[in-house]
This record gives C-alpha cells, sequence and structure tokens, in this order.
C-alpha cells in the first residue's frame, strides 16, 4: 500500500506493507538513520521520533498509522544550510554524548519538552526524559544540556 | 582503589604514530576504539598540547591492520595510560624530527627551535621560520619522511601464585570514595539514592568534563548493580531478558553527583594521567548499601536490594 506523510518538512509517498514499522521506513526507506532500534519494544526510547508533534517509539508504531501525519527526526533539526540545532548544540557543550546511541531520541523528547514548556526544572527535564534510557552517562550532562538550551532559548535563541 | 591496566605480567602495550598530511593537517594513527568514553579527543588534546598547535589540525584514523599498530583494547581502563603514552611519545618523536631537519634547513647548529601554531622557528633568528607541512615537502624532494612514532610497554610484574603478590600487580591504581544520601520509603521498601559526592584522585585529568561523564555514568551503573539489575537465569535460559524486567535506572532513579577531581600525578601516566572508567563504578554499591543500613538498621550481603527485601527485612526486625 501506498502511503504520504510530512517528514523534516518535505512530503514523501512511500510503498509500504502494512505490517511495516515506522522506525524501518524511516531508516531503510528514507535511509535517514538517526533514529535508532535499542530494544524494538518501546522499551528504551533510542527510536523516538516526534509524530504530529509528540513523541513516539517509532518500533512500535506501524507505517500505515503515518499515513497523512507529521513526522520530526533529529535530521529535521539542521538549518537549511547544514548547521546544527542550539539544542544538539548544548548537548555538545555541555558533554551530553558518550556512546551517542541513546543521544537523537533524547533530543527529540527534550525538543518536545522545551516546545511545552521554556523553562523546566531539573526533576521537570528528568520525568521527560525517564522513557530514554542511557547506559553511558547517568543523565547528568544530559539534564545541563536541556537546560542551557533552555537558557539560550530564554536569551532569545532559536529553538521553535 | 582499582587496578588498572592488564598487569599480571601481560605483556601491553600501544603503539601510535603522527605524521602531516594536506597542508594544515596532522593525522593521528591509532587504533584505540573510543566507545564514547573519549580516547580519541584524549589523543588530539595531548598531540595538540606537545605540539603547540590548536586541536582542529588534527585528524584521527580508524583501528585498522594496514594501517595502525596494536593500541590494545579498550577495557581495563587502559587507553588514556597506554595510547595516551603512546601519542605523546609519537608527538615527541615528530617534534624532534620536525627540530632536528628544520635546523638543517636554517642551517643553524644551534638546537633550540620552538614551534608556534603548525610553524617551527630558531630561537637564534626567529625570521627563520617555515611550516610543518613546508618542512614537509622538502623533506619528500630528499626521499624523506616526516613522521614520529610511539610506544608504550609498561613492565607489568607476574604475581606469586602462592601469594598472589608481585612488586605492581597492576599498571597504576587510581582512588574513588564516594558518599551518597539515600532515602527509604519503609511502607513501599522503595529506596531512592538522593545525593552522591564522588573524590577521585584521577593524577591529573586531561579532560574534567570527560571525567566526571565517567564518574557519572559509573554511578549510575553502581546505583543499577546496587538496587535494580539481577538477571534471572533458570535451567540456562534467562527469564528477564528485556527492559522492561531487567531494569537499569532511569533518569528519574539517578542522582545528582557531585565530583571532586583530585589531581595527585602519577609518576608513569602521560601528563601525570590515570584511567577512571571501570573505578568509577566500584565505590557505589558498598556506599548505597552502607546508607541503607544507616538508615534502617538492616546490612544486606545479596545484590540488588530490590524493594521485596527490604520490606521482608523490615518484616523480619519487628519480628
Amino acid at each position: 500500500m501506498k502511503i504520504t506523510f510530512t517528514i523534516n518538512n518535505k512530503e514523501k509517498t512511500v510503498e509500504v506493507s502494512p505490517h511495516q514499522r515506522l522506525l524501518d521506513v524511516i531508516r531503510k526507506e528514507l535511509g535517514l538513520t538517526a533514529a535508532k532500534e535499542g530494544c524494538g519494544k518501546g522499551e528504551c526510547g533510542a527510536c523516538t521520533v516526534l509524530l504530529n508533534g509528540e513523541p513516539v517509539a517509532s518500533c512500535l508504531v506501524l507505517a500505515p498509522q503515518a499515513d497523512g501525519a507529521e513526522i520530526l527526526t533529529v535530521e529535521g533539526l539542521l538549518s537549511e544550510e547544514g548547521d546544527i540545532h542550539p539544542l544538539q548544540q548544548a548537548f555538545l557543550d555541555a558533554g551530553a554524548v558518550q556512546c551517542g546511541f541513546c543521544i537523537p531520541g533524547t533530543i527529540m523528547t527534550s525538543y518536545r519538552l522545551l516546545q511545552e514548556k521554556a523553562n523546566p526544572e531539573r526533576q521537570e527535564i528528568r520525568e521527560a526524559l525517564a522513557g530514554n534510557i542511557c547506559r553511558c552517562t547517568g543523565y547528568q550532562k544530559i539534564i545541563d544540556a536541556v537546560e542551557l538550551a533552555a537558557e539560550k532559548w530564554q536569551a532569545g535563541g532559536e529553538v521553535q | 582503589m582499582f587496578g588498572f591496566g592488564y598487569g599480571e605480567g601481560f605483556p601491553d602495550h600501544s603503539i601510535a604514530s603522527l605524521e602531516p598530511i594536506d597542508n594544515d593537517k596532522i593525522l593521528i594513527r591509532t587504533s584505540a576504539a573510543d566507545v564514547g568514553q573519549g580516547v580519541k579527543t584524549v589523543a588530539v588534546q595531548i598531540a595538540s598540547e606537545v605540539l603547540k598547535l590548536a586541536p582542529e589540525h588534527f585528524v584521527l584514523s580508524e583501528g585498522d591492520t594496514h594501517i595502525t599498530q596494536n593500541a590494545g583494547s579498550t577495557s581495563a581502563t587502559r587507553q588514556t595510560y597506554f595510547t595516551g603514552h603512546a601519542v605523546k611519545e609519537a608527538a615527541e618523536d615528530l617534534l624532534g624530527n620536525i627540530y632536528h631537519y628544520a635546523s638543517q634547513e636554517f642551517v643553524t647548529n644551534h638546537p633550540e627551535m620552538g614551534t608556534k601554531e603548525g610553524r617551527v622557528f630558531s630561537h637564534v633568528d626567529p625570521d627563520q621560520e617555515m611550516t610543518i607541512w613546508q618542512l614537509r615537502d622538502k623533506l619528500a624532494d630528499e626521499g624523506i619522511e616526516l613522521k614520529g612514532r610511539g610506544t608504550f610497554f609498561p613492565k607489568t610484574f607476574k604475581p606469586d601464585p602462592e601469594t598472589g603478590q608481585a612488586e605492581k600487580v597492576y599498571v597504576g591504581y587510581t582512588f574513588h570514595s564516594q558518599v551518597v544520601e539515600v532515602a527509604v520509603d519503609t511502607i513501599t521498601g522503595e529506596v531512592t539514592v538522593e545525593k552522591a559526592y564522588s573524590a577521585v584522585d584521577i593524577g591529573q585529568a586531561i579532560n574534567p568534563q570527560a571525567v566526571e561523564g565517567q564518574i557519572e555514568g559509573g554511578t549510575a551503573q553502581g546505583l543499577g548493580m546496587a538496587l535494580m539489575e539481577e538477571q534471572i537465569i533458570e535451567k540456562g535460559r534467562t527469564l528477564n531478558p528485556d527492559m522492561s524486567r531487567y531494569l537499569v535506572p532511569t533518569a528519574v532513579d539517578t542522582p545528582e553527583v557531585e565530583t571532586i577531581l583530585i589531581e595527585n600525578e602519577d609518576n608513569d601516566g602521560p601528563f601525570g594521567a590515570k584511567g577512571v572508567g571501570e573505578p568509577a563504578m566500584i565505590a557505589t554499591a558498598p556506599a548505597i548499601i552502607n546508607a541503607i543500613h544507616d538508615a534502617i538498621g538492616v546490612r544486606f550481603y545479596e545484590l540488588p536490594v530490590t524493594p521485596e527485601k527490604i520490606k521482608e527485612a523490615l518484616a523480619n526486625k519487628e519480628q
């Protein structure tokens, strides 16, 4: 079957089978490999993307469910010139990335949090990220990064 | 205390080399695997320090037996120490060659040369200068390759089979003390680690932010070991092979960690550095178990201390 959706502001029509997962469509059909498959059962958060503005585990979404939807992945955060997003820069500045496997999902969840709340408390950041498991960092520098991005936003930086 | 490096008489080593490439880059050849702990960042920082050249001028090879020699495994908390050493030696060898050949180009027998931002100059006549890459091209015309190579083969000591003793069983030793504050919910049995303080004798932190990252991550792993992580095996089969039943700490389970770096230089480490990967986690589980004892007066001898075990222990205590 054919489905049409918007991903990172571009409309795409792809041929999918009804049982195909959205994660596979994004990674294999479209070649957007930021979202990662960790557990494949919605427990780790590495495959998190925004579907109609909300974070979802794309390994648990069937491709036909994305018909007509708007999807955002980390690739969609880059500027037209290819510059990384201030939120991504904050992750680099805070030293929040070690092996990096969880980071694309963590960034999408953080992005949604900052859209909803410009200046979250550390505990609120922890609760928002509770579904994104990281084995390397102990989360502290990830939380620092989200705080840093929030400060930039408050100071008029660009976090849309 | 944690002894790092393979030690125990094992012929452990790391080899690296450096060479100018393109018109403004230095290639660092090392096969050290960076799994996120930051050995590649450390390698660039060390080479940058020796050659007095900004980090953006360095590129790193991938580990490949055709183009790199052995750097050993990324294990035993050894890469900063071993590959850090090899890269430092390689950068110093390259610097020595730059000085040697540049002094010939400058026709001076004065040995005191300097480098700054990719230029080599003579202290006698600072107007005499050229870039490292110009020097490389001149030497290439004469059939000479400009590069540097460094190796690190520390002596390791085999322990006595009877006593387990040796002069120095491991290559180096990192010391870590940790204090944790916990709260125990006596109704649900849940333990919350509210805060952790870490003091680590790191020798010299080549990259303090990355060292903190290791400590914070190690604390989270130690917390998982103390309170939640348990592989349940029955007749050879793992009964909890997923993250909803084998629990690892999430962002709401981990404490804020305050890290204090004790920079007491190691005589043998590169710029005095020691390893920090594994030592980061070993203090956490004992500290949590001691804190639980302090809170409820019960001592546990089996990990993980789950809410069920706390409730059972409290019920037994009341009887």
